[in-house]
């Protein structure tokens, strides 16, 4: 077992893991933030998205014991005191997802390009989720919840 | 799950990492997003990992020579965000697919190291003609582009070497071009092109047709000469469940021809 | 009525959002085991021996279980839908194989242990071995009289042969000016919901009851599966559906792993966790057939005769209803179309594959598929527009209820009305211009048309394929609702719709308002979801259920107000006077007089504020006509897709340069719910008609084991697609409303398809198959050049 030292949605965690952990299971049964979810462990369905220091990974592809250090945000992390993040209103609001299993990838991707580009471009939309595979919605809402969440964030800002 | 226990080593310079691959039975993580997957699927199953995300190997410098130096552990979005010494690395950066997420992990090592043929950045490699730096705790050396693949999933990288960098000769790519056909935005890279003009027509290099990448020179764009040449050096087109050596054969010249117009027009 | 028929959001989008949808992986028991699964590797065998001693000796390895020993626990796994009930043939299904394996990823044993790390590695040290037997992959050779045999007991391989339609097809074939032979293939591809299948089993040894949570569709069955497969008492058992992260079928049970899992719990007396992996969740079929029509036509373009012979490889046997998909392949042939003669035959076949499960589409998808390529090929044989052909043959509004040929009785639509529709969106002539315009200068593209009919909300006599379900409303003593439904919802939403009926029906907002779903010691006996049901009979049943409730309230409020319960109304949480409006009692003030005045205010009513009521469309029609034909569906929704592609013809790469479909699933409950359901069906079926198909080696097992191989569509492989829609109310069901839900699928797959061969027309191709990756395409051109 390793200690592991990590800021947890702005919070200090330590937690022992073997170094064969993934950082998706350290996160989901250590840290016991199940948001986080595994679709497929290959890297490629981004359903257990988790963002590193700012940027988005792929838990399933990271040993846990590598995050030594690491702020970690998980879905869980979004809402704040005042409710919920203008990202996660607007996919309330225009239907982004149906299931859900795939939405901490989706909102947290969302997050990270709105840091980067307040106004993106539909390409660049596109782009942002092309890592993150959805089986419900079709993309469309995904990708309309993202524009009203920009319009939304430059209006209040 | 990754089923076998294993020593983990972060270590903090490249000293530290190749003291660490010097016992043996070690697998390096570089971005982690093929080799910690192949982990859990037991696809390699290592005594050690040594992790190279603390070793310091990032970043494009340029030296005196006005070679540019990428670090082996150069992220895409590191080349996306600040890769104008090398530009066909960075245009290759912003089409690799798998989200930001991808982008903000996979490294230029990495994709170099997994040797896939369908990954993009070994043909990139060998158009520029780059250098491969290996390190070990038997010193340093360099192996050429073209003789660093050696097959499909493997390298002359030996079991304690490290790729430290790999260095560019020139700075700004004079001009270049660049093509890659995929199924879908799923799908592995199927065909790529990357052109870079030499001073005997443009070397214009093959990947995911082949086990290895392949390097042809092109002295016209005339497409009689790009489908000759392309001929001529596919000789065993790669297969996978996702198009057969047929359809790779097929497309090939269709590629390079493809990235000769975009470098034609650079 | 205020929230019926607008977009309420999702109700349980705030949990999703914040990360607190409890998923069944996310449940945790104490002193939880965790099991693996040992597959075969090979597709036909005989198991001459399982050594499990090195597994059994591994760290944290509680039980190591294999087929023989789980045989003598539990019985056979009984059918969702049993094939000797259609005239089939019946395997006998084992949660564990039993002295043979018929394909490669059959469950041989299985592993408990303490973590699931512990137990994946104790896996891999289970050793067993096989004796080769000759295997058959492909469903013609199995059709073979010399083919391998899955089944010693049976004749041949053939799970279902049957004959379909009606009508004189030879004599129509003799007297049509056109006549067109093909052979088209669909190619096999899986459900993949991102969220696997997983089950976390508890065994009570003090109680001697089950408790399964589980990622399923149809809570009620599974408990009546696990009854006879576990020999235990259904009330001894208690399902509960975890939240579902997707399932599209996939989760209808009658797997393995629903019975084996809960074995291990009641041998181990604890509680025991199994979650697929991806690379098990793709052993999963979906669809695959092939296709030999033979179509009639008349110079006017009026289809006069279809005949199809349609071979589905079904894989191995299995307990889930995905075998029986075929069946509606057959049903739904000639769709929407006026074809008086239609004869299918159909062979189910086994095959050494891995078993088709149930997906979205049901097998309708296979019928769009032929329909529309007929319809096309029809078009082109006479020189026509494909347009022009389906406005020849499209049934007319006036026609309804229609019965087809195959018997199933359309009960509404105005399906030119959908065509005219989309052409407009499409400006279809401009766009035709347009097409030769590019084609001038070497761009080709092609523009497909697919109409589809989606017979929705099924009943199977004796089977559980119900067409109808059970709803309870239940007020509590503060006003608030609990709705407690037989149907359960995959992610889609029904819950939402349910409630809003609810609200409207019961007059209280919606806010009031909690729908459990998915608990067998909770709601009322139904069937879960599949056939686009949730809003017909889940939402019909709650309507009923609601009114009663509603009728209660009306008469204690009218009494409490003084006036006559005629007077009185019951809108947004209150009880009025319909004529003074400001004379009103709120509505938690009536529950409280009912349950506590009820010798006073409230003596005339019945003193529970709960009612329990089934919805039962009224079409639904299985005594056979004079030729032999049931009406199993109630509801046909139906739309008309239109894609336009841009083929690169040098690499055979397609582009989705627009999408547009035109729905029409009768009056809509929440507008923005049966559009994601349409985005969601109609992107599966562009999937399936480019980039998906799982592929297996010469030796049967997988290739196609990842997102990197099996491919599915990701955000930037799709054009903007529109939706628009019509509604022609179905005049049997609570709201005119029609399923919703599968449509898409079938439509999009087809409409792909015919754009293809459009936009390849000047090289002369006919497209013969999905799904059409770019390697495919780039063979099919130069075939037809090579001609
Ligand atoms: C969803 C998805 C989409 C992708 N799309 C693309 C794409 O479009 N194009 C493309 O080209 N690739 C693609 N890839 C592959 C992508 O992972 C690689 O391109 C990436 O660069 C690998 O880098 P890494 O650092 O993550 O490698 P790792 O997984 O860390 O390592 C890969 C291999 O290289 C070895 N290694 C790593 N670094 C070193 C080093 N410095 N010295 C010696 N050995 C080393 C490791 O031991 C391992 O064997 C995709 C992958 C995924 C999961
Ligand atoms: S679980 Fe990590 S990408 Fe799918
Ligand atoms: S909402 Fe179900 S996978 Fe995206």
């Amino acid at each position: 077992m390793t200690r592991v030292n990590v800021t947890v949605n702005g919070r200090a965690r330590e937690i022992d893991v073997e170094p064969a952990k993934l950082l998706v299971h350290a996160v989901r049964e250590d840290l016991g933030l199940t948001g986080t979810h595994v679709g497929c462990l290959t890297g490629d369905c981004g359903a257990c998205t988790v963002r590193i220091d700012g940027a988005t990974v792929k838990s399933c592809s990271v040993l846990a014991v590598s995050a030594e250090g690491a702020q970690i945000t998980t879905v869980e992390g979004l809402a704040g005191p005042g409710g919920l993040h203008p990202v996660q209103q607007a996919f309330w609001d225009e239907f982004g997802f149906q299931c859900g299993y795939c939405l901490p990838g989706m909102l947290l991707t969302a997050c990270e390009l709105l840091e980067d580009d307040p106004d993106p471009t539909d390409e660049a939309i596109t782009l942002a989720v092309n890592g993150n595979l959805c089986r419900c919605t079709g993309y469309h809402a995904v990708k309309r919840s993202i524009r009203c969440a920009a319009d939304r964030m430059r209006e209040g800002s | 799950m990754i089923t076998r226990d294993f020593a983990y080593h972060a270590p903090a310079d490249l000293g530290g990492v190749t003291a660490a691959l010097a016992g043996g039975d070690a697998v390096i993580v570089g971005g982690g997003t093929m080799v910690v997957p192949d982990m859990t699927h037991g696809r390699t199953t290592p005594g050690v990992v040594v992790d190279l995300s603390r070793a310091g190997l990032a970043g494009l410098t340029q030296t005196a020579g006005g070679e540019v130096v990428v670090g082996a552990t150069t992220t895409y979005t590191q080349l996306l965000r600040g890769g104008e010494l090398a530009p066909l690395l960075r245009r290759v950066a912003g089409g690799v697919t798998g989200g930001p997420q991808i982008r903000n992990k996979g490294t230029v090592g990495g994709s170099a190291c997994y040797a896939n043929p369908s990954s993009e950045i070994p043909a990139a490699l060998l158009a520029l003609g780059a250098r491969m730096r290996l390190a070990s705790a038997r010193g340093v050396r360099e192996v050429a582009a073209a003789d660093f693949f050696t097959g499909a999933f493997t390298t002359e990288r030996r079991p304690d070497e490290v790729l430290a960098a790999v260095v560019l000769p020139s700075p700004d790519g004079p001009a270049f071009g660049y093509h890659k056909l995929k199924l879908s935005e799923s799908s592995w890279p199927i065909a790529t092109a990357a052109c870079v003009r030499g001073p005997g027509g443009w070397r214009v290099a093959l990947g995911g047709v082949a086990a290895t990448p392949l390097l042809v020179t092109i002295e016209s764009a005339d497409p009689r000469h790009v489908r000759a040449e392309v001929a001529r050096v596919l000789t065993e087109p790669w297969s996978d469940v996702l198009a057969d050596g047929d359809y790779r054969r097929r497309v090939a010249p269709v590629v390079a021809l493809r990235a000769l117009k975009e470098g034609e027009a650079s | 009525m205020t929230s019926i028929g607008t977009s309420a959001r999702k109700a349980d989008g705030e949990v999703l959002l914040t990360g607190r949808g409890r998923f069944v992986d996310d449940h945790v028991l104490p002193g939880m085991r965790h099991a693996a699964i040992v597959r075969s590797d090979r597709a036909h065998a005989r198991i001459t021996g399982v050594d499990t001693s090195a597994a059994e000796r591994a760290p944290g390895v509680e039980l190591v279980l294999t087929g023989d020993q789980a045989a003598r626990h539990t019985g056979p796994i009984p059918h969702f839908i049993d094939p000797a009930a259609r005239g089939g043939r019946r395997a006998e299904v084992r949660c564990l194989a039993v002295g043979k394996v018929v394909h490669a990823g059959q469950a041989v044993a299985a592993v408990v242990a303490r973590t699931r790390r512990e137990a994946e590695a104790a896996a891999l040290l289970v050793e067993v071995g096989y004796a080769p037997l000759p295997h058959v992959l492909d469903a013609d050779e199995a059709l073979l009289p010399d083919a391998p045999r899955l089944y010693e007991e049976w004749p041949d391989n053939v799970i279902l042969h049957n004959h379909y339609g009606t009508g004189d097809v030879d004599a129509a074939l003799a007297g049509a000016d056109l006549v067109v032979t093909e052979t088209v293939r669909i190619g096999r591809t899986t459900t993949a919901p991102i969220e696997p299948r997983g089950y976390l089993a508890s065994w009570d040894r003090f109680d001697e009851s089950l408790t399964v949570y589980g990622s399923v569709q149809n809570p009620h069955q599974l408990r009546w599966m696990l009854a006879r497969s576990l020999d235990l008492d259904e009330t001894r058992i208690r399902v509960v559906t975890a939240r579902v992260g997707g399932s599209f079928g996939l989760k209808m049970q009658g797997h393995p792993e629903e019975t084996l899992i809960c074995l291990l719990s009641r041998l181990t007396e604890a509680p025991v966790k199994w979650i697929e992996d991806r690379r098990e969740c793709f052993l999963s079929g979906a669809r695959e057939q092939v296709h030999r029509v033979t179509v009639g036509a008349t110079n006017d373009g009026r289809i006069v005769a279809v005949r199809d012979r349609i071979v589905a490889n079904a894989g191995a046997v299995t307990a889930q209803p995905g075998w029986a998909m075929p069946n509606m392949s057959a049903t739904t042939l000639a769709s929407g179309y006026l074809v008086p003669n239609v004869e299918a035959e159909l062979h189910v076949v086994a095959t050494n594959k891995p078993p088709l499960n149930a997906a979205r589409g049901f097998g309708k998808d296979g019928a769009h598929f032929v329909m529309e390529r007929i319809v096309d090929l029809v078009a082109r044989g006479l020189g026509a527009d494909p347009a022009h052909v389906r406005r020849v043959n499209l049934i007319p509004a006036g026609r309804f209820p229609f019965r087809t040929a195959t018997g199933l009785n359309i009960d509404s639509g105005d399906f030119p009305g959908l065509l005219d529709k989309a052409l407009k969106a499409l400006e279809y002539d401009t766009l035709r211009a347009r097409q030769r315009e590019l084609r001038d200068r070497g761009r080709y593209l092609g523009i497909g048309l697919a109409f589809e009919l989606t017979p929705e909300s099924a009943d199977g006599p004796g089977t559980f394929v119900s067409g109808f379900d059970v709803t309870t409303v239940r007020m509590n003593m503060s006003g608030g609702v609990t709705v407690l439904t037989g149907v359960t919802s995959p992610g889609g939403g029904n819950d939402t719709a349910i409630a809003q009926i609810v609200s409207d029906e019961l007059g209280v907002p919606l806010g009031w308002i909690q729908v459990v779903q998915g608990d067998t010691d909770r709601c009322p006996s139904g069937f879960g979801n599949f056939s686009g049901r949730g809003m017909v009979v889940g939402g019909g049943s709650a309507a009923l259920a609601a009114r009663d409730v509603r009728a209660k309230l009306a008469v204690v409020g009218a009494r409490m107000l003084g006036v006559a319960p005629e007077e009185a109304e019951v809108t947004g949480g209150v009880v009025r006077v319909a004529a003074e409006p400001e004379r009103s009692v709120a509505v938690p003030d009536v529950a409280a007089a009912v349950l506590t005045r009820a010798f006073a205010v409230a003596s005339e009513v019945e003193p529970v504020l709960e009612a329990t009521r089934a919805f039962k469309p009224g079409n639904i029609d299985h005594v056979p006509d004079e030729r032999g034909r049931i009406q199993p569906y109630p509801t046909y929704s139906n739309c008309l897709h239109a894609a336009v592609v841009e083929v690169d013809p040098e690499t055979g790469v397609t582009t989705l340069a627009d999408f547009v479909m035109v729905h029409d699933c009768g009056v809509v409950i929440n507008p923005a719910l049966v559009e994601g359901q349409a985005h969601g069906a109609i992107v599966m079926g562009l999937g399936a008609a480019l980039t998906e198909q799982l592929s297996y080696d010469d030796e049967g097992r997988l290739l196609t084991d990842r997102f990197k191989s099996y491919l599915l569509p990701r955000a930037g492989d799709l054009p903007e697609v529109r939706l628009e829609h019509q509604v022609t109310p179905s005049p049997f069901t609570m709201y005119g409303n029609k399923g919703a839900g599968e449509a898409g699928v079938g439509g999009a797959q087809a409409a792909v398809a015919n754009a293809v061969e459009d936009a390849l027309a000047p090289f002369g191709v006919t497209v013969t198959q999905v799904p059409l990756p770019a390697p495919v395409v780039l063979d099919l051109i130069e075939r037809a050049t090579a001609k």
